[in-house]
């Protein structure tokens, strides 16, 4: 099917139909089984009308003229029964409307062979090099959307969306025997072909690995309570995520994020900006390029908070509407059959002025937070992170690892404690967003020195 | 549509293609959703899915894929790159796929009753405005979902399913002024929509109720070891770990903390954990193609199998065991009501906002939609606080279980206290 089948419905205040495709790749070898070897390809069309203060939707998984036909009528139909729930004051929802062919041209996507040999490989090295190693897990992912999306006002848009990860996780034995494991995962823009999968990188990051592996088998408990941290730039770009992030996001912002009432005051400390970026960053090309949302809205940076100063929210078409404030062009839907939500795009930090050697020889007593599995943040800002990888800092200098923990406290409380922030930034776009439906995003950030609470003894 | 033409169709191409051995699996699938934003009814979202997952076998190789265009083309040229992609792959004699099951499961309501939806959707709306106006509920819905699936192996295995059931959510926050709770949300799949006020559904009302309470908070106030007791919600990650280490990835990776503990006692005898395969929500049907029949996991304390499925337990020599959707935690005899008895300071947890505990079982995790316990009543809400301690040694420091128990459509689970986790 070609998007010029497409036509958005009529005879309702505003509507969209979107055609979008999936495909997905994902390969897992576990200690030298291929565990999971799968593909998967999705695809359909959906149609969304506004009418009289509601939303109607529908989705079929077919692409043709006739299933066109089929999720339109339904989707007015939709919008129709809501009539049921009585009269609605009506929203005039700003109609920005973007037009264009957003694609990604990059290499040859790596094929199977390519992967199978990428995975028995790094085994191979595993067994060979790395002593005492209980397990290794080696997981290729990747995944690409394409979108092709027409709205009654005029938007007209193909967007192509394309990333990928890796992730490789070791496991060895601490000093009683019981297992612990740390996971490496990066991640970039395109297929796996456009990631550096040469052997000298990985066994460089494989032996960075190993090493904080036989730190941590000796790891020590942290201290329970709030600490001194410095968060590693990986840790601050989630820290921008999940605690600041999603508090900012305005269907939240409708809902009672505590954010809603600080537009204007100081959230943070001065020396914290942060911007989730529509698709560039410094003249480049974001990770999760976001030219036209899925409502066909131009894709604008959203500055969130500004030298320390709350500034902005990130809005859908209705959320705007709601709150007076533009369209920001944030929302996604992630596969065929989901309605647009505000989402994320490419959420960062910015980098201050402040070496990362210097943060920490700066901090008595404290701990270097480097590496989390997960974090979760409420519409109080106050977040968590497992932390899988951390160091004591004692004197300025690194000291034991710490045993697997977690760090939390209020994001405006903890970014208002912020005294350095380094002058590197590192992005990444592995995993999902969790949020009635998944999402990729990309997250960005330098270090950062603060007080969080950390879980301990 | 002929999902049974299709998946045989499917076979007999995987055949024709030269693989050994075949696993077809064809559903479609429908969803009515009516939707609530910020308190009011907002979105009427309809969806049709149709999807199939191959997964073929050559010589030991294995590869699958699933795609949601089931049109021929589509289909044979999906069957040509996995038969191209499983000969790539490298040699492993564990993979196999299921032979010799069969079953037919019809269940629950097979066709959509949209006003008793909106009338579900009216009620929720209703008591949030009369009974727990401070509350915002964010999102919400009253659903419903259809499936009709066929699972097809080239060992003669037949497993189809029809079933069907309402969902009820609801999510949402408590504001007062400038101030607000931490999120909150309760729901559940039934097969009888009709048979309560929506409030009634999945302690849907008293999470309403609760949140509003969590608009003022303190913290914990030092450093303590003591007692917590978990709602369903919070037991629920620590089933969750402990069945993650009785199953594949743990046992296949030789770091499950239990691999060789069947039969030892693992955990007090107040703890018996069933599956509940064959509840009103679950069709019994494991993933990998097997008539999942229910067994005990634990048995007052006592370990009592791993739960390998048919590849990893070809891989680890460990019987198969087949499992598919819902567990149940066997009630206890303390009421509810009694569970903080004798707490001189602790929590009643909701959630638990952690990340997944590795096979150490070391957790800590923030906790969420919580009260303070003090002196064996149950006071103000928390926050910034956070409980620590290790899974395994939780199982073993249980002090008792409610008589009560949340059932979600697929599990039930009590309220549970345990000793000895640290706060902070």
């Amino acid at each position: 099917m070609t998007s010029s089948m497409l036509a958005a419905p009529t005879g309702v205040e505003y509507s969209e139909i979107r055609q979008h495709d999936l495909r997905k790749s994902r390969m897992v070898m576990i200690d030298g089984n291929l565990v999971a070897n799968m593909q998967n390809s999705e695809g359909g069309v959906s149609a969304r009308v506004f009418d009289k203060g509601y939303w109607g939707f529908a989705s079929v998984p077919t692409q043709t003229a006739l299933s066109i036909d089929q999720v339109t009528r339904r989707a007015v139909d939709n919008v129709q029964a809501m009539s049921r729930f009585g009269e609605k004051s009506s929203l005039a929802i700003p109609l920005d409307a973007q037009i264009g062919e957003f694609g990604f041209n990059g290499k040859t996507p790596l094929s199977q062979q390519e992967k199978v040999d990428l995975v028995e490989a790094l085994n191979a090295l595993c067994k060979r090099k790395y002593k005492g190693l209980k397990s290794s897990t080696f997981i290729l992912h990747d995944e690409a959307h394409n979108k092709s999306l027409k709205t009654s006002n005029g938007a007209d848009v193909l967007n192509t969306i394309r990333r990928a990860a890796v992730y490789m996780v070791m496991t060895v034995e601490d000093d009683r025997g019981e297992p612990i494991e740390l996971m490496e995962a990066f991640s970039g823009k395109g297929s796996l072909a456009e990631l550096d999968l040469s052997m000298d990188v990985l066994e460089g990051k494989l032996d960075r690995l190993y090493e904080h592996l036989q730190a941590k088998r000796h790891a020590v408990p942290a201290r329970g309570g709030l600490q001194t941290v410095v968060l590693a730039p990986e840790l601050a770009g989630m820290l921008a995520h999940e605690a600041m992030g999603h508090p900012c996001e305005a269907d939240l912002v409708l809902g009672g994020s505590v954010t809603g009432n600080m537009v204007g005051k100081p959230v943070a400390s001065e020396l914290v900006t942060m911007i989730d970026f529509a698709h560039t960053y410094k003249g480049e090309e974001c990770m999760i390029p976001v030219y036209a949302d899925d409502e066909g809205s131009p894709g604008e940076d959203a500055v969130l908070i500004e030298n320390g100063i709350m500034r902005h929210f990130m809005t859908s078409r209705e959320t705007a509407a709601r709150l007076g404030i533009p369209s920001t062009g944030n929302a996604r839907a992630y596969t065929f059959n989901d309605e647009p939500l505000v989402r994320m795009r490419n959420t960062a930090i910015l980098p201050g002025k402040d070496k990362l050697e210097e943060m920490i020889a700066g901090v008595e007593e404290g701990y270097y937070l480097m590496k989390s599995g997960n974090g979760q943040a409420d519409s109080t800002s106050e977040f968590m992170f497992g932390i899988d990888l951390a160091y004591e800092i004692k004197n300025g200098k690194l000291g034991n690892a710490i045993k697997d923990t977690t760090v939390s406290g209020t994001a405006i409380n903890m970014l208002r404690t912020v005294d350095a922030v380094s002058d590197d930034m590192v992005w990444e776009c592995n995993g999902y967003c969790g949020k009635k439906q998944p999402m990729i995003v990309s997250s960005g950030g330098p270090a950062l020195r603060g007080k969080a609470h950390l879980g301990g003894e | 549509m002929n999902i049974e033409q299709i998946a045989e169709n499917a076979l007999k191409q995987m055949k024709a293609a030269g693989f050994e051995q075949s696993q077809v699996s064809v559903g479609i699938s429908r969803q009515d959703e009516l939707n609530i934003s910020l308190s009011d009814a907002s979105l009427f979202r309809s969806t049709e899915d149709h999807g199939m997952s191959l997964k073929g076998i050559i010589d030991g190789r294995a590869a699958s894929t699933s795609l949601t265009d089931l049109g021929e083309d589509t289909i044979a040229h999906e069957i040509s790159g996995l038969f191209d992609r499983a000969q790539h792959s490298p040699q492993d004699d564990a993979n196999a796929v299921s032979s010799g099951q069969t079953a037919q499961v019809v269940k629950g309501p097979q066709e959509p009753d949209l006003e008793l939806m909106v009338e579900k959707v009216r009620e929720l709306l209703e008591y949030r405005a009369a009974e727990t106006p401070k509350m915002e509920i964010d999102e919400g819905n009253a659903s419903y979902y259809d499936q009709h699936s066929l699972f097809l192996t080239s060992e003669g295995s037949s497993l189809e399913s029809r079933t069907g059931a309402y969902g009820l959510m609801a999510m949402g926050t408590a504001r007062e002024g400038e101030k607000s709770s931490s999120f909150a949300y309760a729901g559940g799949q039934t097969d009888d929509l009709s048979k309560a006020h929506a409030a009634a559904f999945f302690g849907i009302g008293d999470m309403l109720k609760e949140t509003e309470r969590q608009i003022d908070t303190r913290s914990f106030g030092g450093n303590l070891t003591g007692d917590v007791v978990l709602a369903p919600m919070a037991v629920e990650d620590l089933l969750g770990w402990l069945l993650g280490q009785l199953s594949d990835g743990q046992l296949i990776a030789d770091s499950s903390v239990y691999k060789n503990k069947v039969g030892e006692q693992i955990a007090s005898s107040l703890l018996t954990i069933k599956s509940r395969f064959h509840g009103p929500c679950n069709d019994g049907i494991s993933g990998d193609g097997f008539v999942a029949d229910d067994f005990t996991v634990v048995d007052q304390g006592k370990l009592l199998t791993l739960m390998p499925s048919l590849y990893g337990s070809r891989k680890t020599g460990i019987a198969h065991r087949p499992t598919a959707g819902g567990w149940e935690i066997v009630a206890g005899d303390t009421a509810k009501s009694d569970l903080t008895k004798g707490i001189e300071k602790g929590a009643l947890v909701t959630r638990l906002s952690m990340g997944h505990p590795g096979p150490s079982g070391d957790f800590s995790g923030v906790i969420k939609n919580s009260f303070m316990i003090e002196n064996g009543e149950i006071g103000p809400a928390l926050t910034e606080t956070m409980i620590a301690g290790n899974m395994g040694q939780m199982l073993k420091d249980i002090v008792a279980i409610s008589a009560e128990r949340l059932d979600d459509g697929s599990s039930q689970i009590p309220w549970m206290r345990f000793a000895n986790v640290n706060y902070s």
